[in-house]
């Protein structure tokens, strides 16, 4: 699935560990889900966007 | 070996594999003094030759529990996957192993080796996980 997590943390000038502390999971885990290798749950996604302060579908498409 | 991160349930599974090896070699020990000096029989025996193996139950437990506490899903994940690689590399090396031992008669493979063997494949799968993912 595609996403804008990386543009979304360039924006806050934040790394993946950074994002990762504030998720509370590890790194490998937010660099799975920005390089689209891993599928978020519903859960961690309704969590990225309550971080960014925005919608799920503004930050994932599902579109190839 | 679930994850190279430290979290709590990281941290809980080391220690419960730790508490499984040490009994796993106490027990084993133990098992053999007693076989070798005293030869028990019965009830006693069965006891001292199921007693190693319950600690390798208990390593199993341990990542079980480890998968049921982790809260980091990709972790979790990726664990899964590697039981599954390591499960199913398992079985097909020990049913072609059986197979040719009923029709080559290849050297029997002892069931104790097949724990081992799921470690090994385990380890691999973990470790491709960890690089693949970094």
């Amino acid at each position: 699935m595609k996403n804008r997590l990386r543009v979304l943390r360039a924006e806050r000038d934040w790394s993946q560990a950074d994002l990762a502390q504030r998720l509370e999971v590890s790194r490998q885990s937010v660099n799975a889900i920005e390089t689209g290798k891993f599928d978020p749950s519903l859960p961690l996604a309704f969590k990225l966007a309550r971080l960014f302060e925005t919608t799920i579908e503004a930050i994932f498409s599902d579109e190839n | 070996m679930p994850c190279k991160s430290n979290s709590p349930a990281v941290r809980r599974y080391f220690f419960r594999f730790a508490v499984s090896m040490v009994l796993y070699a106490v027990f084993l020990v133990l098992a053999v003094w007693i076989f070798v000096h005293f030869r028990p029989t019965g009830p006693v025996a069965w006891l001292l030759a199921i007693l190693p193996a319950l600690a390798i139950v208990g390593q199993i437990a341990a990542f079980g529990m480890y998968l049921a506490e982790e809260k980091d899903e990709f972790q979790r994940h990726s664990g899964v996957l590697a039981l599954l690689w390591g499960i199913g590399a398992t079985l097909s090396v020990t049913v072609v192993w059986g197979s040719l031992e009923n029709f080559v008669h290849l050297r029997h493979l002892d069931l104790t080796w097949v724990y081992p063997i799921f470690c090994i494949f385990f380890g691999i799968a973990h470790a491709l996980n960890q690089a693949r993912y970094r």
